[in-house]
């Protein structure tokens, strides 16, 4: 506890990173307390539409007269949960994949840096086009299609750490003695990766979030009626001349929370990670 | 290198920002060979075999006709044809012009031509599967050929439907025996016509560019040396590109009105339609076979809310299938005004629960509006619908081979022609596995479609069309949006040419103003 107030006291200390934390709590309560006190984001009212922000709407309406603050920030929530749902999950497959083949070496770490290469070579998009066609539309492919994009990177940065670990005196030594290779995992591997890993992650977030409205923005993400930055945008932009706040919302939402997961990132890397740090 | 930013780099910069826009501007100006946008690629250029509309306008000004519409009319003159003289109902002689050359090296059109192109509706194509555009010609008995250049149309039944959506129409094009027995399968991509214009290049998904034919014989020389036509699925993003001078000519949705009407050097044209969307509702699938949960969904389905919704109010509510004004209209075809009770009320009946079923529509966004509001309306009674929006390619792609088979609730846009029988030939049985995506086979129907082709009388004809949409509406198998309404912006400069319909659109007669 005592180490997350530091780092906090830490990240506060500069600018960017006080930015950062803002932004993010900023978008935060809108994803987490937005969707409570607004009306049900999929009710149409044709009588609305395109409304202009007042005092019924917040945000305004869109083409079929729905609430653009609950859409939005449903939309955000949603982003969100997505967002951290795959940075974790990728983070947690690719830490364990990189760790083992840096320990077993041999054929081992050549197959999984192949199979990351083979992974890294498809342009995301391309690679997103190609599992959609696969298994459809939705959620759950977006979830597995980012993860298996992202899962090379943590596993490289895990396998590079491991690399360097095997080769220490101290493991070296509890491997003589006989440790358990699971319990020299988790005391000493594990500990050692975590911090670039979560640099790693906090760093990919707000690139989870800008593919997913990407992906949506070209019709292959959330499926109406659920709303996604993206969507939003899209939408807002197709009916832009009858009405231009539903795509400046979206957008300044997307904004906000990419450029504070950014700056966030950013400044956690400074702290957890400062020898990187001066590394562009 | 390195650059380096001072006052003057700055100015010089800013200044070739600055006019950035205007080159945009004189490049539009300077044209002189429009550049218009199309919402659906080419799919098929077999004109038997033809996918939508788009292919119907290429193929009309790329090949000859025996006789051609007029310049936005429904009337026609001779055109591949020197004389076509009526014998009786059932028989025509005609004579074809000599010397009317097909593009590619194919030689001169004879009438040979004219019967292997019309043999074909009649005996199917090469491997005798019937063309999908074969009705078109249904009262087509035999082509006789009595010379070089002249031959005899023979007719099963007197026909008042065979010139208009048939002969006049891509149906009748005449093709070259020659190259359709050397191309094959790639009379679906080559077009060899001898018409007004030449298919000069099609790059899938992107654009074709239609050029004059310097070969064609005809009386109606193409205007416009190329006419490039752009594929822009959403109207939309066709009419931004159209505030942008990068088109001269486009379709626009009706929410975008107002802005139109402001728009500079710029005639906006607004033809009412005669067209049909409708939800159709697949018969033969699952729980949609039951008749009950059928009308309960026309019940529950708003459409008032969809036309202020989806079409900004711009366009009236269909009611039928055909349009006020087409013959056979059936003017007091019923109103299914929202319902909730009734429709839950048939559901309670039917004691079914937790329905669920595919909405499948093109992914534009009137289409994905209509969507989301039956989706609304639905989830109201307690059924749930999960939206399937499709690009236009693989959407249009489902009238072939029997893929509408696993369709449930589709919003379809048919284009409609000047008689009713061409409407009216998508609900036949023959049609299943076609065009026919509601699956809805009436022998009655059918019958009634066969009188219909074979009646002269005008009286009689309407009569039996009323008939055969009261035949519809008793199926609870389709639910009647809108005829639409066709709002088109073109560059003063251009003079564009359709048929009344608004969706027939004549290339070769697109003109300067």
């Amino acid at each position: 506890m005592s180490g997350l107030v530091a780092t906090l006291k830490r990240i506060c200390s500069e600018r960017d990173g006080r930015l950062g934390l803002a932004f993010t709590c900023l978008i935060l309560v809108f994803a987490l307390v937005g969707p409570l006190v607004s009306p049900d984001p999929n009710a149409i009212d044709i009588k609305a539409r395109f409304a202009p922000p007042g005092v019924m709407h917040l945000l305004g309406t869109d083409n079929l007269g729905r609430d653009l603050m609950a859409r939005t920030s449903v939309g955000t929530r949603y982003a969100l949960t997505l967002a951290v749902m795959i940075v974790v999950i990728s983070s947690v497959i690719g830490s364990l994949i990189g760790i083992v083949a840096g320990i077993a070496g041999g054929w081992v770490d050549r197959a999984v840096t192949a199979v990351f290469d083979i992974v890294n070579a498809f342009p995301p998009l391309i690679l997103a086009f190609a599992l959609i066609a696969l298994y459809g539309k939705g959620s759950a492919t977006f979830v597995l299609l980012v993860t298996v994009v992202f899962i090379p990177q943590f596993g490289r940065m895990a396998r590079a750490r491991a690399q360097t670990l095997r080769t220490l005196s101290f493991i070296e030594a509890e491997r003589m003695l006989a440790v358990h290779p699971v319990t020299i995992v988790v005391r000493h591997y594990l500990p050692n990766v975590a911090g670039p890993i979560i640099v790693l992650a906090s760093m990919n977030l707000p690139v989870v979030i800008a593919f997913e409205a990407s992906l949506s923005f070209l019709g292959f993400g959330v499926q109406p009626p659920k709303s996604s930055l993206g969507t939003l945008i899209k939408d807002g932009f197709i009916s832009i001349n009858q009405s231009w706040w539903p795509t400046v919302a979206a957008a300044l939402v997307l904004a906000i929370a990419t450029l504070g997961a950014t700056l966030l990132g950013e400044a956690l890397r400074r702290v957890i990670d400062p020898k990187s740090a001066g590394v562009r | 290198m390195r650059m380096k930013l001072d006052r003057r780099t700055f100015l010089a910069g800013s200044s070739a920002l600055a006019i950035l826009p205007y080159i945009g501007f004189a490049r539009a100006a300077d044209r002189t060979n429009p550049i218009i946008a199309l919402d659906a690629d080419i799919g098929n250029l077999d004109p038997g075999n033809r996918v939508g509309t788009t292919e119907g306008n290429i193929i009309r000004s790329v090949c000859q006709t025996l006789v051609r519409f007029e310049p936005g009319k429904t009337s026609w003159t001779n055109d591949a044809a020197k004389e076509i003289k009526q014998i009786s109902d059932t028989e025509f002689d005609f004579e074809l012009n000599p010397g009317q050359m097909f593009t590619g090296g194919f030689g001169e059109m004879t009438a040979d031509d004219v019967k292997y192109s019309f043999d074909r509706y009649i005996n199917g194509d090469k491997s005798g599967k019937k063309l999908a555009y074969a009705d078109d010609m249904e009262a087509l008995k035999s082509v006789e050929v009595t010379g070089k250049y002249t031959g005899k149309l023979i007719l099963k039944h007197p026909s008042a439907a065979l010139w208009l959506i048939g002969i006049c129409d891509a149906s009748g094009a005449i093709l070259s025996k020659k190259a359709v027995e050397q191309l094959g399968d790639k009379i679906a991509t080559t077009l060899i016509g001898s018409g007004p214009m030449v298919l000069k290049e099609w790059r899938p998904k992107e654009q074709f560019v239609l050029a004059a034919n310097p070969d064609y014989k005809g009386p109606y020389k193409a205007h416009f040396e190329e006419i490039t036509g752009k594929i822009i699925p959403e109207h939309k993003t066709s009419f931004l590109s159209y505030q942008a001078k990068e088109l001269d000519f486009t379709a626009f949705d009706a929410d975008q009105l107002d802005t139109a009407k402001g728009l500079p050097d710029t005639k906006v044209i607004d033809i009412p339609g005669i067209d049909y969307t409708w939800i159709g509702i697949n018969v033969e699938k699952g729980d949609l076979a039951d008749i009950k949960v059928r009308q309960a969904i026309r019940w529950a389905i708003d459409v008032d809310a969809i036309i202020q919704g989806a079409y900004s109010g711009a366009t009236s509510r269909a009611k039928t299938l055909l349009a006020p004004g087409l013959l056979g209209n059936w003017a007091d075809a019923p109103l299914y005004t929202r319902d909730v009770a009734k429709a839950q009320a048939l559901l309670a009946e039917t004691g079914k629960t937790g329905l669920t079923f595919t909405f499948t529509c093109l992914n534009d966004a009137t289409s994905l509006a209509v969507a989301q509001i039956a989706q609304a309306n639905l989830a109201e009674v307690g059924i749930t619908l999960t939206i399937n929006a499709m690009d236009s390619g693989a959407y249009w792609a489902l009238g072939a081979d029997d893929a509408s088979k696993d369709l449930e609730l589709t919003l379809i846009p048919y284009t409609s022609k000047f008689d009713p029988s061409f409407q009216t030939q998508w609900f036949l049985a023959s049609q299943i596995g076609l065009w026919n995506w509601q699956r809805w086979n009436s022998p009655e129907f059918d019958k009634l479609h066969q009188e219909g082709l074979e009646t002269l009388d005008k009286a009689k004809r309407e009569a039996i069309y009323i008939n055969m949409q009261k035949l519809l509406d008793e199926s609870a198998s389709c639910i009647w949006i809108t005829h639409g309404r066709n709002f088109f912006v073109d560059a003063a400069w251009l003079k564009p040419m359709f048929l009344p319909n608004g969706k027939d659109w004549q290339f070769e007669f697109f003109d300067k103003a």
